[in-house]
């Protein structure tokens, strides 16, 4: 009876669960009018979607502090303000809700029409709607030809200077064959790039950080062991100052951190520079808004513009 | 022989109950070694009644009022929901359901039991936030949401032990009542309740210490703002969800004062059970 009893309630969450994922509106695709000078906050919006309320407040979604792609948002949006004296406020509205990895953040916007959020450019998918930035669309050519401007390095750390299998590995993500798997969604850093031959190391390896550098980072430990099969190498997820503090602790092998490392971590760790890689500004495919300037992003982020119409003209 | 054997198992319980014990210790230790030193270093007062919580600032603030009064609502919201929900249904098993329903309802209460916190959070998002979202407003991510999903969670441990302590009752109880011209419902709210009161109310703090404990679930729901509560609907960061987002990229004061966090949870629950004693043992 209790097995019986189980299976029919499994099935009904599964089916419960099913029902409630709402479909996404469909993208708007009108063409987007001129940015606006990034002194004044402005916006350009498609056609209004049938049932997007402007006056609606904004769902503001960040990430958690320790997170890389929030390190660099905030500061290339001018978000987070420093002082003379060498005082640093990140200025980030406490109304922001925080979401804590890249899919989770994702998540919250999908599943929410009056949110905006931003996320790492090659985690992006067709669940949101990535924004044009003073007139630039989000795209890795755009950040390629410096006409997208919001960009921020991908780095891996090591505690002094690898060896072993960590270092061939690495050797590996800087060759011409490493490069090539980075510029599927990302920029590589080094177009001529020389071919890779594995010095085969074998044992075990493990790689720790930024949940916006681990979707590249399983393609190339996916395209490594495909060339060496005796290499073990475990990817672990969190974010970026978690993976430079488990380098500098020796609990993993490499730290994976897509933003710049802090001085305090530069002392301790020596780090590499695997890519370049856009940070996406986010809205629901249901939102009509297409474009926004960096003043406007600012405007949001800081809590200065609370409502869709404040943004949408 | 016989007195070895009995000697040898005497060791053997002994042991076990110093392990729990220890255990208790061991954690009391390092709580206090380590979370202490960080309340002086930020100012025992800044750190309990400061309003702002900003760890990457240079410098920081490490105020934790507002994951203290997160906590508080957020349990409370659920006991609210799940409390008299939890006891009504433990009532129902317990008086007045029929035997063949007893025998699917009671396993399905302790399904509920069973279900990772992980699974709730999710059912939360995927359900909840949008129904909150859509019925009362906000963006669904708040305090209200996190209730409701804690409500659900804290079910079945108040129906579990209520349900047990009001089978505990003597039948004689309710018979008495009936026999001097009580009503089924007159008895068994007015004498069998009463009488398994004790037993109710420590399903209750469990109940506490489970919401007040849970961190996966909310941290899904509840928005995770580290700013003063503004409103039901409203998102809120609690001391638990706290000590999950950061203790990962945490380091010197920042992860003491996390573990000092850690400490405030402790003495939270330490208060909760410490008054629920008191109240046994005014009652006796």
């Amino acid at each position: 009876m209790k097995r019986i009893l189980a299976c029919v309630l499994a099935v009904v969450m599964v089916f419960a669960l099913a029902a409630c994922g709402a479909p996404a509106a469909e993208d708007s695709s009108s063409p987007s009018a001129s940015a606006g000078s990034s002194s004044s906050p402005s916006a350009s919006a498609s056609a209004p979607a049938s049932d997007f309320d402007s006056t609606r407040e904004i769902s503001v979604v960040s990430r958690e502090d320790g997170s890389g792609t929030r390190g660099a948002f905030i500061e290339l949006f001018g978000i987070e303000e420093k002082g003379e004296d060498g005082t640093k406020t990140d200025k980030t509205t406490k109304e922001a809700a925080i979401a804590n990895r890249t899919d989770v953040m994702l998540t919250n916007i999908a599943g929410n029409e009056y949110a905006i959020g931003y996320v790492s450019l090659g985690s992006l998918n067709e669940t949101v709607k990535a924004l044009k930035i003073d007139g630039a669309e989000a795209t890795a050519e755009n950040v390629k030809n410096g006409t997208y401007k919001v960009s921020r390095p991908f780095n891996i750390a090591t505690k002094g200077e690898p060896t072993g299998l960590a270092k061939d590995f690495i050797n590996f993500i800087l060759s011409k064959e490493g490069q090539e798997v980075v510029s599927g969604d990302y920029i590589a850093v080094n177009d001529n790039a020389e071919a890779f031959k594995s010095d085969n190391s074998t044992g075990k390896i493990v790689i720790a950080g930024s949940s916006s550098v681990s979707p590249v980072m399983e393609k190339l430990v996916e395209a490594y062991k495909a060339i060496n099969t005796g290499a073990e190498i475990e990817i672990q997820t969190n974010d970026s100052t978690a993976g430079m503090t488990a380098a500098m602790d020796g609990t993993c092998d490499i730290g994976m951190a897509s933003r710049e490392l802090k001085d305090s971590e530069l002392a301790e760790l020596t780090p590499t520079q695997i890519a370049i890689d856009g940070i996406a500004v986010i809205v629901n495919n249901a939102n009509p808004l297409e474009e926004l300037d960096n003043a406007a992003v600012k405007s949001i982020y800081t809590g200065e513009a609370t409502t869709w119409d404040q943004i949408i003209k | 022989m016989k007195q070895f054997r009995e000697s040898a198992m005497r060791l053997v319980f002994f042991i076990a109950a110093l392990t729990s014990i220890l255990a208790v210790l061991l954690i009391c230790v390092f709580l206090f070694a380590n979370g202490i030193p960080a309340m002086s270093k930020v100012g025992f007062f800044d750190f309990i009644l400061g309003e702002n919580w900003a760890p990457q600032d240079v410098p920081p603030s490490f105020g934790i009022l507002p994951m203290i009064l997160g906590s508080v609502y957020i349990t409370a919201g659920a006991l609210i929901i799940g409390v008299p929900i939890g006891i009504l249904t433990a009532v129902f098993l317990a008086k007045y359901c029929p035997q063949r329903a007893h025998r699917i309802l009671k396993p399905a209460v302790d399904l509920l039991a069973g279900i990772p916190s992980v699974v709730y959070g999710f059912f939360g998002l995927v359900v909840l936030v949008p129904f909150v979202r859509d019925n009362f407003g906000g963006d669904g991510s708040s305090i209200l949401t996190a209730s409701i999903l804690l409500g659900i969670m804290i079910l079945p441990t108040i129906v579990s032990v209520s349900e047990s302590a009001i089978r505990a009752v003597p039948q004689e109880y309710y018979e008495n009542a009936v026999a001097l011209g009580a009503t089924h419902e007159r008895a068994v709210f007015r004498v069998v309740l009463p009488a398994a009161k004790s037993g109710v109310f420590a399903s209750v703090v469990l109940g506490v210490g489970r919401a007040i404990g849970e961190a996966m679930a909310v941290i899904m729901v509840a928005g995770n703002q580290a700013r003063m509560p503004a409103g039901l609907l409203k998102g809120i960061r609690t001391l638990t969800t706290n000590i999950v987002t950061e203790m990962g990229y945490a380091a010197d004061l920042h992860r003491e004062v996390l573990i000092a966090t850690g400490v405030v949870l402790f003495v939270f629950i330490l208060i909760i059970n410490i008054s629920f004693s008191l109240i046994k043992r005014r009652q006796k």
